[in-house]
Order: C-alpha cells, then sequence, then structure tokens
C-alpha cells in the first residue's frame, strides 16, 4: 500500500510534462533530427532519386570550400562588429534615456521605432540610401565636400559588409537600450547617493555602482542578440544578395544560397549543422546564465 | 464537395442533360500560381469570365512572389516536394530540366491535339517551348526579347547611330560617358546575364561541353569586363546594379544605354517620352548574335487532381482575346499570332525592337543547374570579374564547372 502511494507521485509530473515535450519535439527535435538526417546525404531537392548516403562527406567538403571559409570570416565580422557596437550605442541610448528631461517620454517611444520595423523594410531603405546614383547618403556628402564623386557603397567589396552592418546596427540597438533602460531603473537611488558622499566621479559611480548593477542584464542581452544577430540573412539577402562577389556572404547566407538556389539540401544542411556547433557555445553559456536566474 | 456527394451530384446532372461535360472537368478547383511585374494588376475579371463560360470551375488564382525569379522558384519546387504544388502555374523554361528529373508535369500532347487554339500559335514557339523527351509540357504564354533601349537625343547630339556591332556600342558608350553620365547602364546583379549574354554568348562561348573556355569566349568575356575595367563606361555601382538601378539610373539620365526588354517600356517612356527608343542588341564582327528569349508558359502539374479544368483554364488564358487582356496586366507580348498583329499594349518601336530581336533569340540551357547558374554562379563571378577578384577567364571557367562538372 504505502509503496503504490510512493510510486504514483513518481509518474505526475511527467504526465503534466507530456504536452510540452511532445510539442518540443514535433517543432524542434524533430526538424533537428531531420536536417542532421539530410547532412548525411548529397540530397538534392530536383533529384530526389540520385540521394546517396555519404556520410561525413558534406562535412567533409564544407571544410575544404574556399567560400566556407570566406563566410565564416565575414560572419565573425558580422557578429563582432553588429553586437559591438550595438550594444555601445544602445548603452548609451539607456543612459541618456534614463536621465530626466521634459519629452523623455516621446524619446523613449521614438527610439523604439527602428526596433519595430520589418527587416525587409529596413533593408529596401538602406539600400535606397546608399544608392549610387539617387541616395541620400551620396547626395549629403556631396554637398557638404566629404567626397568628390559618389561612392557605390554597396558595389565596392570594401564597404559593403560594413555598410550593410551600418543599417542593422541602426535596427538593433533599441533593443539594448530598452533592456539596459529597465535595467539602469532597478538600481536603487540610495547606492548613488552613499557614492557621491563618498566623493566618487561621475565616472567612478558610472563603472563601479552602474555597470555592476546591470551587468546580468547585459550579459544576457549579449548572448541572445549573438545568437540572432548569426543566424538574421534576410537584410543581407535583401540589400546585396551576398554581392557583390562574396563580399558579404555569411554562413546562414550561403548555406540559404546553397540549399535554395542551388537546392542541394544535404550540402545546405551540412553548412547549416556547423553555424550551429559554433553557436552552441554562446547558447550553453546562454542556458547556463538562465538557469543560474532560475535557481535564484 | 465531398467526393461521394460530388460523384452522385455528377451522376444525377449527367442523367438528366444529354449535354453534360464529361464529370471529371466539373465541380473542380482549379489552384494557379501566376506573378505579374506589378502586384496591383489582379486577374480577377479573366477569371470571372473563365467561371462563367465554364460552370463548375472554380479558379483560385494564388499570387506568388517573383523576386527575381529566385523566389517563385524556390516556393514552386518546395511546394512539389512538399506534396502541395497547384494544379497549374506560370513556368519558365529555364526550369524544365528540373521538373523532368522530378517527373511533376504533365504531358499535354493528347489535349493540346484537340485544343482549336493550337494553330494561332506560331509553329516555331511550339519548337522552342517543347521538352527533352519531345512531348509538350508546356503551354506558351507570353514573352519578351531583350533588346538595347538608347536615348536618341543623347545619339543625336553626339552625331552617334544606333550601335549594330559590338565596337560601335564600345565607341558609342565611350562618346556618351561625361558629365556625371554612364554610356551604359550594365547589369552586373540579380538576372544580369542577359546583359552579359548579347555580347559574350554571341561573341563566341556557348554552353556546350568547352564552350565557356574556348579562346574565343575568353577573350568576348574579357571585353565584355573590361567595359568596366578599363574602358569605364559603366556606373560605379554596375556589379550589384539589378532591374530596378538600372531601370531608375536610365530614366533619371544617369545611363544612355540600358538593356531590358519590353516590360519596362511604359515606365522608361513615362520618364523620357520621345527621348527614348529601342534596338536590337549589337552583334559580333562576324554577324553572330545572341538575345535573351524570355519565356513564360503555363503548365500542369502531375498530381493535379483536376488536370482537364487546369488545362481548360491555361488554354483559355492563351486564346487570342483573353491572351491579349493577359499581357495588358503582365507588360509582356501576347504569344498568339491573332493577338500580336492587333496589339497596341506597348509604343510600336519597342514592339518592333522585339520582333527584330528574334532570330537571334534563345533561351539558356535545358539543364537543371540553370538555375544554379541564374541566381548563384554568374552574379558571384561576374561582380568578382567587374571588381577585378579574380580574372575574366576564372569566370568562364566557374560557368563551365557548373554545367560541365
Amino acid at each position: 500500500m504505502t509503496v503504490a502511494v510512493r510510486q504514483r507521485p513518481d509518474w505526475t509530473p511527467y504526465y503534466f510534462l507530456l504536452p510540452a515535450i511532445l510539442i518540443t519535439a514535433a517543432v524542434v527535435l524533430f526538424p533537428v533530427a531531420q536536417t542532421i538526417w539530410l547532412s548525411l546525404f548529397n540530397y538534392v531537392i530536383y533529384d530526389p532519386d540520385g540521394s546517396q548516403f555519404v556520410g561525413f562527406g558534406n562535412f567533409a567538403a564544407v571544410f575544404r570550400d574556399e567560400v566556407f571559409w570566406i563566410s565564416l570570416r565575414h560572419s565573425v565580422v558580422w557578429i563582432v562588429g553588429v553586437v559591438g557596437l550595438q550594444f555601445l550605442l544602445g548603452l548609451i541610448a539607456a543612459l541618456i534615456l534614463n536621465e530626466s528631461f521634459w519629452w523623455r517620454g516621446l524619446a523613449r517611444a521614438l527610439v523604439v521605432i527602428p526596433w519595430a520595423l520589418p527587416s525587409v523594410i529596413i533593408g529596401l531603405m538602406w539600400t535606397w540610401m546608399y544608392d549610387f546614383n539617387v541616395g541620400v547618403i551620396n547626395d549629403a556628402l556631396l554637398r557638404l565636400g566629404v567626397i568628390s564623386a559618389p561612392i557605390a557603397w554597396l558595389a565596392r567589396p570594401d564597404t559593403a559588409l560594413g555598410a550593410i552592418m551600418l543599417g542593422l546596427v541602426w535596427q538593433g540597438f533599441p533593443f539594448f537600450a530598452v533592456t539596459i533602460l529597465a535595467g539602469l531603473q532597478t538600481v536603487p537611488a540610495e547606492l548613488y547617493e552613499a557614492a557621491e558622499i563618498d566623493g566618487a566621479t561621475r565616472w567612478k559611480r558610472f563603472t563601479n555602482v552602474t555597470l555592476p548593477a546591470i551587468g546580468d542584464v547585459i550579459a544576457t542581452a549579449l548572448l541572445l542578440r549573438t545568437i540572432w544577430v548569426a543566424n538574421s540573412l534576410d537584410v543581407i539577402l535583401v540589400m546585396t544578395g551576398g554581392g557583390p562577389g562574396y563580399a558579404t556572404y555569411t554562413l546562414p547566407l550561403y548555406a540559404f544560397q546553397r540549399a535554395y538556389s542551388g537546392m542541394e539540401f544535404g550540402y545546405g544542411a551540412a553548412l547549416a549543422l556547423v553555424l550551429t556547433a559554433l553557436l552552441l557555445a554562446v547558447v550553453w553559456l546562454y542556458v547556463k546564465r538562465a538557469s543560474r536566474e532560475l535557481e535564484r | 464537395m465531398e467526393r461521394r456527394r460530388f460523384l452522385k451530384t455528377a451522376g444525377a446532372a449527367a442523367a438528366v442533360t444529354a449535354l453534360a461535360r464529361p464529370a471529371l472537368a466539373q465541380a473542380a478547383t482549379v489552384r494557379w500560381w501566376y506573378h505579374f511585374d506589378n502586384p496591383q494588376n489582379s486577374p480577377a475579371q479573366l477569371v470571372a469570365k473563365f467561371e462563367k463560360e465554364n460552370p463548375g470551375i472554380k479558379i483560385q488564382a494564388e499570387p506568388i512572389p517573383w523576386g527575381g525569379g529566385n523566389d517563385y522558384q524556390t516556393r514552386l519546387f518546395a511546394a512539389i516536394v512538399a506534396g502541395n504544388a497547384p494544379d497549374a502555374a506560370m513556368v519558365r523554361l529555364s526550369w524544365a530540366a528540373r521538373f523532368q528529373q522530378m517527373r511533376a508535369l504533365e504531358p499535354l500532347d493528347a489535349m493540346i491535339a484537340n485544343w482549336a487554339g493550337k494553330s494561332d500559335i506560331a509553329d516555331n514557339i511550339w519548337k522552342i517551348n517543347r521538352g527533352a523527351d519531345g512531348k509538350q509540357y508546356y503551354l506558351p504564354l507570353q514573352y519578351v526579347v531583350i533588346y538595347l533601349y538608347y536615348r536618341a537625343d543623347m545619339f543625336q547630339q553626339a552625331g552617334l547611330q544606333p550601335p549594330k556591332t559590338f565596337e560601335e556600342f564600345r565607341a558609342a558608350a565611350k562618346a556618351l560617358t561625361k558629365d556625371g553620365v554612364a554610356g551604359f547602364g550594365m547589369r552586373g546583379g540579380a538576372g544580369g546575364f542577359d546583359n552579359w549574354g548579347p555580347f559574350v554568348l554571341g561573341g563566341g562561348a556557348s554552353f556546350e561541353k568547352g564552350g565557356m573556355t574556348s579562346e574565343k569566349a575568353i577573350a568576348a568575356n574579357r571585353w565584355y569586363v573590361n567595359l568596366m575595367r578599363e574602358d569605364k563606361v559603366v556606373p560605379a555601382s554596375a556589379p550589384t546594379d539589378s532591374f530596378r538601378q538600372i531601370v531608375d539610373a536610365f530614366k533619371a539620365g544617369r545611363t544612355a544605354m540600358a538593356i531590358h526588354h519590353v516590360g519596362s517600356a511604359a515606365e522608361i517612356v513615362g520618364a523620357l517620352g520621345d527621348k527614348v527608343s529601342a534596338t536590337p542588341v549589337p552583334r559580333a564582327a562576324d554577324g553572330k548574335g545572341w538575345t535573351y528569349f524570355g519565356d513564360e508558359s503555363n503548365a500542369v502539374f502531375a498530381a493535379s487532381k483536376a488536370k482537364e479544368a487546369a488545362f481548360k483554364w491555361i488554354t483559355f488564358l492563351s486564346t487570342a482575346e483573353n491572351n491579349m487582356e493577359l499581357n495588358k496586366l503582365t507588360g509582356q507580348l501576347p504569344i498568339t499570332t491573332s493577338a500580336q498583329a492587333q496589339w497596341t499594349g506597348h509604343p510600336k518601336r519597342f514592339v518592333e525592337a522585339s520582333t527584330a530581336s528574334i532570330p537571334i533569340a534563345a533561351s539558356l540551357p535545358d539543364s537543371p543547374k540553370t538555375p544554379d547558374f541564374i541566381s548563384r554562379v554568374w552574379p558571384t563571378n561576374m561582380q568578382r570579374a567587374l571588381l577585378g577578384e579574380i580574372p575574366p577567364e576564372e569566370m568562364m571557367k566557374a560557368i563551365e564547372q557548373n554545367f560541365h562538372g
């Protein structure tokens, strides 16, 4: 009798978890397993009968592929540049918005606008701003006398990636601004008062009070944003499609091109898995932080 | 309608009326995928007319984003693999080999044989659209031919004639490149193979094995790349310029020549009026030429459960009067001989430049590698060559590699 009573509660929690587990399996685990399975075949979508098991052949080909290494290098520049600048800009914006001035409410609303715009619109908007013939950026620089002839920002391999990154920085900094602003508002005012009494300068107050207090928020935001930025290809796709040449190829874009233009789903899956493996390090850090916060 | 009820109704209908059409053609819904360059145009009127003439067939017309051809193609193939393809769709010849390999299309020969409108489409158009196995899978719908737009006023001022040969083209481009105007608005971005083809395929390259790496082919490609690298007669943005950029730069008077088809004529004339005219693309010194035949057909999918109804709908669209209405929506040229004769949808000089180009017009090879050539292999290698990252022969090797391994 006592045994039966003890056994039942052992299973009950799992019944409650079951729906969540089933849904996760259907929408996450199954596609992941399918991608892994696909990556082991030279599966070309228009030739399903010709699909052969090639083991890790796709992965071996990936590491021999010149374009993979070009794309990987661009991905690193892309992630570090975009996330870094978004963070800096977001931090500055948050610090300003945390001060009190009479139109602060309006400013807080305005700063979210880039974040609320769809990526495709952002891509088109910046494409036209950079346009060689009719773009506003060339026009302004010409009028200011900074340049003497228009620059084809998106057609030059030395400026194309940077130009797109700037567009994405603009789109994404509000995320940091809003998150950090929320963090700033949890810092107790007494801490600043105490620091001021102790004779701390503005900079000291920032490094010794503000930063430690919002460190957790910043770390979580950075990790999340890294994952999103690493995966994002919509703006690049709209603005240059990866060109000129391979100048704006990043890993997800290359995987997308191979899968949807070449229809080589096997190879595309292998590329995507390599990217996933690289990102897992970041995900691991994030999950570790998240679970630590849960335990607190 | 539920199958059993449908059969009952159809049976009852057949029993009571001697004029009953074949049961399968009745009470069918045809899902049709299409794309128009102007997304505001809708085929609703054509659908209404068809449904009135063919009670019992419902047309579900679904607009699919084109995206330079890539988006449409991706969705169509994904839908076929997922078993959710439409009954009929607008298709391009360059996808034919992939369809063939997947056995995705229904041969239409038997149905075409009994179709009254068959003779209103020219024999050579039927021939161009025939499948590799000799069967007819494509029902021709409309076409465009790539030609050369030029600024008649600028040519006149400079005392130039519209170019007939490559060298005349280069000389004109050089003469007209001044004061912020580029002689030729080259398209190096998505879809730009149709700017490259006239000079490189016309200049001696071919899609046959070894055809891209012959001496003549490589020289032709070097000549084309040098329009940017040495002659400097194209805008600096040429490597990534696509449809929108070349048309806007031409409309704004920033370029003196551009290569496109009649689909952009209305827009360009709207901005430039009589200052713009058109002529076939220039030819090589030996008289050889090449221009892109931009085809568009309808096809019925093998997996469709409403094949006869779908066939009725696509033949309806390729019948003189309806074909003309459709082309008013797409901005292309009607495929039927009778509609061509009375076509007034574009200013005459652009239609004439189109028809004058037909003798050298060709489509891309019927190969499963062609779509990847269009959307990835050609642009990346062209752009690298234009920017001097690879020599012109490297680009030709990459194209050869794509088609012949």
